[in-house]
């Protein structure tokens, strides 16, 4: 692998990180206040790349006007494709989950469903049905070269504005009145409304604030890609979602990192060889195989009895087991004895099946007969990146730092 | 509010009637039903809207077990369908020129459709709330592309075609009744291959589900499975083994949708990962909630009436149906926003549930709140 | 306060579902034409009946751009052919047009839907995974089908009498895109698909040629969606291919070829089906510089060779405002077929119309053509078989100035 194709591949992954970042900020941060999954939180992103695009036909941008004007449009194009998500975020809010809220935490979920539908269909109607494309503009295609990789000036267009867009949400978080308004609110609601504080507004700031960015996302993705189909934020807000999840959600500099773990998972995961990582995984199953058919049923017999009463330690190094080449090291390097007294006869078996998985997902992946991971594996790798990791760790990467949670 | 109040009123006429005699009604209702298409009354297409309908009725009533009665969110669901289908589609269909019978064929696919569930409980169970909800779903879109990648197994996209039509009886059997005397048109109806045919298959299964559920829901585990939901620290410290409970309510649910699965695809003739998206699962969720979590009667109404909505609204466009196609889904959205703002509780709710979902006690909401501190706290020994 | 704001909830509910009812019948305002469907007894042409010909299409789901090219394509041909007359009987035509959302267990229903309408023949299905679902049906009903979209090799595996296609086998296809690579001059090519039928069906076909060919291949996969193939782009550029094949849809291909320019790559050539070849697809590789000089084979002649074509322009802009959408033409042609059939059946019996169809020979906007009786090779039983095109020189497009414009 050489330099310029790390480079790319980084500066590629790092892109799509900060466009999922921008999205899972809006999941994570009503999450924090309302702990529900804002499933139509997609479809505010693809009606800001919409309305971004449509503000620019109409203004008819091209590479023939001037600088200003172009600069100007523009500008438009980015206020409108904050503010109709904005507005849409605070409707949204306002007809579909005020009504249900103190209600089970499923019943948002399910109108919040119910809204993404509808929003789709309603992008096809006013938009029509065919995916909507950008002006093509001079500064979409331009090019730097990086470490002999080119780098489109775009994806660093992209990931200064997001960490600056970043920047300024932990100040609105931490410093000012309203951010420390929503920590309230997120913190305990009722509390929060004796001290005064309107919660309700509350509530309805972080929609707009969460869809705004959302919006700016959608803009962002439609200048660097240059369409947008109506269905694109389906598919962005699970991903989003995902990140928001593996960051711990509610957490927001969490739901950054996951973004931007998931955004470098996915684009490396298919362009790395992995020849070295292949054996290793080999490696490891074996070393698993042998620890389980060989010492586990010498050793232990009735230690445990029900998930419930075992300890957390010992059950985390029994999942430790579930992944075969992170056993290798562990068993062997720190802590073999532990993890050999702990694993009863049902771990074993539950042992057994991990490795069987994991030795049929390699046979899957490398069945190509390369040591490198078939493209169409892609999306899966995504999704399995987020199942391991929960297994781990049940809260999310940085799930712990409940304080810091909006 | 007149219209609140006239509901109310509604209400408390139908709640005079025992839910015993709605019962029967209902039921008699099913069955009776594919003979208003034989006498004419009623266009087929509604028979084929009948016959999904039964197959979504099994899905949710395994659905409920997972969701209504054990409380966990699963937005996966369909995968356990998925892998049902396809078991039967390769075991019954010229792609590898096999034709397994249909018994052993149904238990086949439920029973890896439980394998699967096992798969996906044992890691997860100990994950809560909207992460089990994402690790589930996660799970999903994994079968659904490795469905998809498989291309050797399973055709990939192109799905798998040409599925026989089950045979109650073996071929040999058949041909010996015939032999002896019984009529043909007696024995036709142990090939099933027409709409009518597939209804009343469906229907036993829905029925002998829902008679199995029913049980299961008043029985030892079925309470055990409440008491984990409404408060899990209780339930544990008077005995309940979580772990075992839950697996069993995951295990179980999937194996429903394994044998949803198989007739799925002996009914459709045709099977390919289109109809397994992640939409599916969130249709059978709704389906669920809509009808009224952990109430076996309302989820099977949920079940209909979702199912047979988008027909509904075709029908009811009348002559200007075929403008009115591309506002179907649209309708369809509009309608889960207002049942569920409208409705919570469900059509016919659980008594159990209806209390919950209503007024929501402050205290209450701080102690799922807390409880979900509690999961984030109880696992930082994972670092140690 | 409580009652009060669940109150101006439902309020603002009901202006949700007012807006959108009003969205609603003013679309329906705007594309509905009065299309008189009153029988009349005229003294003198005779009687006049109206005949339902149903429009299986997918307006919801993934693919609602086709959908609508489709229903667009056939309301053209009803306004043309409508009114046809069989002896002293004048017959008028009434589409049922119906949303399978490109999923076969609705695409089950509609069929049947269909079928209880008595419908004498279908238009459709779009996609290849509802119309698989639906042929069944139509099959044991008796009605003849002809889609002009579904291209999948193995559409009609299992040989129904009853389905016909207007549009290109896909087969032949990948065997040209196979041709024309290695006329290139290709020794490395890469295949990319998008996972989608069409996509794959398409790559496989053509893989498996140019390996027969000895040419080294190496085939690359994305999700039909994705916006990102950073990943994709660099294994091309570490393969060191010379061509590359894109076998899905102009969205992802636009990407790619996007994608491959901005990392230094504009001198591999490029090439794809006709999934690609769309005046969108331009705009989506990032402008006319990007996209100069990309390949794509097309299921027909050429646009400017099919012999109605401008005349169906003109009226596809006329009704809609809009270039012709994907496949419209040869939706329109499927009706116009079927209508044919009609005629030449000489009656609305659709067991007469199936027999016809097997022989017909038709004269639309794409060509004249006729349906394979018996499947051959790449050629399944009912498909389009076009005077005077062979499948070894299937139309060649190329991007220049920012158009698709045909190959000698």
């Amino acid at each position: 692998m050489s330099l310029d194709h790390i480079v790319t591949v980084t500066i590629g992954g790092l892109t799509v990180g900060m466009i999922y970042a921008l999205v899972a900020l809006g999941y994570t941060m009503v999450y924090g206040v309302l702990e529900f999954i804002n499933f139509a939180h997609g479809e505010v992103f693809t009606v800001g790349g919409y309305v971004a695009a449509f503000t620019l036909f109409a203004l008819g941008v091209s590479d023939q006007m001037s600088t200003v004007a172009i600069i100007g449009s523009l500008l438009l194009a980015l206020v409108l494709s904050m503010a109709v998500p904005a507005a849409l975020g605070l409707l949204v809010e306002r007809v579909a989950y005020r009504p249900l809220r103190g209600r089970s935490r499923i019943m948002p979920l399910l109108s919040a469903i119910g809204v993404s539908i509808v929003l789709q269909q309603l992008i096809i109607i006013v938009f029509g049905p065919t995916p909507i494309t950008m002006p093509t503009l001079g500064i979409s295609s331009a090019s730097v070269s990086i470490l002999g990789a080119r780098i489109r000036v775009l994806a660093l267009v992209i990931i200064t504005v997001s960490v600056v867009l970043m920047a300024g949400l932990t100040y609105l978080v931490k410093a000012t009145r309203i951010g420390k308004a929503m920590r309230a609110t997120s913190q305990d609601m009722e509390a929060a409304e004796m001290m005064g504080i309107e919660t309700n507004q509350t509530i309805a700031f972080t929609f707009v604030v969460g869809s705004a960015l959302a919006g700016i996302g959608g803009l962002l993705v439609i200048m660097y890609y240059g369409s947008l189909k109506f269905d694109a934020g389906f598919l962005y807000g699970l991903k989003a979602f995902t990140a928001a999840v593996l960051g711990g959600i509610g957490n927001i500099p969490g739901a950054v990192v996951g973004a931007l773990v998931l955004g470098l998972t996915e684009t490396y995961g298919v362009s790395m060889d992995l020849g070295f990582l292949a054996w290793f995984v080999v490696a490891g199953l074996l070393m698993g195989l042998y620890v389980q058919l060989v010492l586990a049923p010498k050793k232990r017999l009735q230690h445990i009895s029900d998930d419930r009463r075992t300890p957390g330690y010992e059950r985390s190094i029994a999942n430790i087991y579930r992944l075969a080449p992170y056993l290798a090291v562990r068993t062997l390097v720190v802590e073999r004895t532990d993890a050999l007294r702990s694993v009863s006869a049902r771990h074993a078996v539950r042992l057994m099946l991990g490795n069987l998985f994991l030795v049929v997902t390699a046979a899957v992946l490398f069945a190509n007969g390369s040591s490198r991971i078939d493209t169409r594996w892609q999306p899966v790798i995504a999704f399995v990146v987020l199942m391991v990791i929960l297994m781990f760790r049940p809260s999310g990467i940085l799930g712990k730092h409940i304080t810091e949670k909006v | 509010m007149g219209l609140s109040r006239m509901l109310q009123t509604l209400r408390s006429i139908t709640e005079r009637v025992p839910r015993r005699v709605w019962a029967v009604a209902g039921f008699s209702l099913a069955a009776i039903f594919p003979l208003f298409n034989v006498l004419g009354f009623m266009p087929t297409a509604w028979l084929r809207v009948g016959v999904v309908s039964l197959v979504f009725v099994m899905l949710s009533l395994g659905l409920n077990v997972v969701m209504g009665e054990a409380g966990l969110l699963n937005l996966g669901y369909i995968a356990f369908f998925a892998v049902g289908a396809y078991t039967t589609a390769l075991l019954s269909s010229p792609k590898f020129g096999l034709r397994w019978p249909f018994w052993a064929l149904l238990v086949l696919s439920a029973l890896l459709a439980m394998v699967a569930g096992l798969l996906i409980g044992l890691p997860t169970l100990r994950l809560r709330g909207d992460y089990l909800a994402i690790v589930t779903l996660a799970f999903g879109e994994i079968v659904r592309l490795t469905i998809t990648n498989l291309q050797p197994l399973t055709n990939g996209p192109n799905g798998v075609t040409g599925i026989y039509p089950p045979r109650l009886l073996s071929q040999g059997a058949i041909d010996s009744l015939q032999a002896s005397g019984w009529s043909e048109a007696l024995l036709k109806w142990l090939v099933i291959d027409k709409p009518i045919e597939y209804y009343y298959l469906v229907f036993v299964f829905v029925v002998i589900t829902a008679f199995l559920i029913s049980n299961l829901k008043n029985s030892r585990v079925g309470r055990a499975w409440n008491a984990l939901r409404e408060d899990e620290l209780a339930a544990v410290s008077s005995g309940i083994t979580a772990a075992r409970a839950k697996l069993l309510s995951v295990v179980l649910s999937a194996g429903v949708a394994g044998l949803a699965g198989s007739v799925y695809a002996y009914y459709s003739n045709v099977i390919s990962p289109e109809s397994f998206l992640f939409m599916q699962s969130v249709i059978v969720v709704c389906m669920v909630v809509l009808g009224g979590m952990g109430s076996i009667p309302g989820v099977i109404i949920g079940a209909i009436v979702l199912q047979a909505l988008p027909q509904v609204i075709r029908e009811s466009a009348g002559a200007m149906r075929s403008e009115f196609e591309v506002y179907r889904m649209l309708i369809f959205g509009l309608l889960i926003v207002a049942m569920v703002i409208f409705r919570p509780e469900g059509l016919l709710p659980d008594k159990l549930w209806r209390q919950e979902v209503h007024e929501v006690d402050p205290r209450e909401l701080e102690k799922t709140r807390q409880s979900l501190f509690d999961v984030e706290e109880g696992h930082q020994d994972l670092e140690a | 306060m409580a009652r009060e704001m669940r109150l101006s909830a439902r309020k603002a509910l009901a202006i949700m579902l007012l807006v959108a009812l009003v969205v609603a019948s003013m679309s329906l305002a705007g594309c509905k034409k009065d299309e008189g469907t009153t029988v009349s007894d005229d003294e003198t042409a005779g009687k006049t009946e109206t005949i339902k010909i149903g429009v299986e299409t997918a307006l919801t789901g993934p693919l609602p751009d086709y959908g609508y090219a489709a229903q667009v394509g056939c309301e053209l041909a009803v306004e043309d052919f409508s009114g046809f007359t069989i002896g002293d009987t004048t017959y008028e035509i009434e589409l049922v047009v119906l949303d399978d959302k490109a999923e076969p267990t609705e695409a089950a229903i509609v069929a049947q839907t269909m079928v209880d309408e008595g419908v004498v023949g279908v238009i459709g299905g779009l996609t290849t995974g509802a119309t698989l679902a639906a042929m069944p049906i139509y099959a044991e009903n008796r009605i003849p089908q002809i889609s002009g979209s579904v291209t999948g090799p193995k559409a009609n595996e299992t040989d129904f009498d009853t389905f016909y296609r207007t549009c290109w086998n896909d087969g032949v296809q990948g065997e040209a895109l196979s041709v024309w690579a290695q006329e290139l001059g290709a020794k490395k090519v890469v295949l990319m698909d998008d996972n989608g039928a069409y996509a794959v069906g398409l790559a496989d076909v053509t893989e498996n040629s140019l390996k027969a060919a000895g040419v080294e291949t190496l085939r690359q996969n994305c999700q039909s969606g994705d916006k990102d193939l950073s990943a994709q782009v660099a294994n091309i550029k570490e393969f060191g291919a010379d061509v590359v094949i894109f076998t899905g849809y102009h969205p992802e291909a636009g990407l790619l070829r996007k994608q491959m320019v901005e990392a230094g790559m504009s001198d591999v050539q490029f090439m794809g089906g006709d999934g690609i070849k769309s005046a969108e697809f331009v705009a989506e590789a990032g402008g006319n510089a990007n996209a100069e000089g990309c390949y794509a084979t097309f299921g027909g002649f050429p646009e400017a060779q099919q012999p109605g074509y401008t005349a169906f322009a003109a009226k596809y802009l006329e009704k809609t405002g809009d270039e012709v959408g994907p496949y419209a033409q040869n939706n329109y042609d499927a009706l116009g077929a079927l209508v044919a059939a009609i005629k030449k059946a000489g009656s609305t019996d659709t067991e007469k119309i199936i027999e016809a169809l097997q022989t017909l020979e038709y004269e639309g906007v794409t060509g004249t053509f006729t349906f394979a009786s018996a499947t051959s090779g790449a050629v399944t039983r009912g498909d389009i078989v076009v005077t005077g095109l062979t499948p070894a020189n299937v139309p060649r497009y190329v991007v220049k100035d920012g158009a698709w414009i045909a190959v000698e």
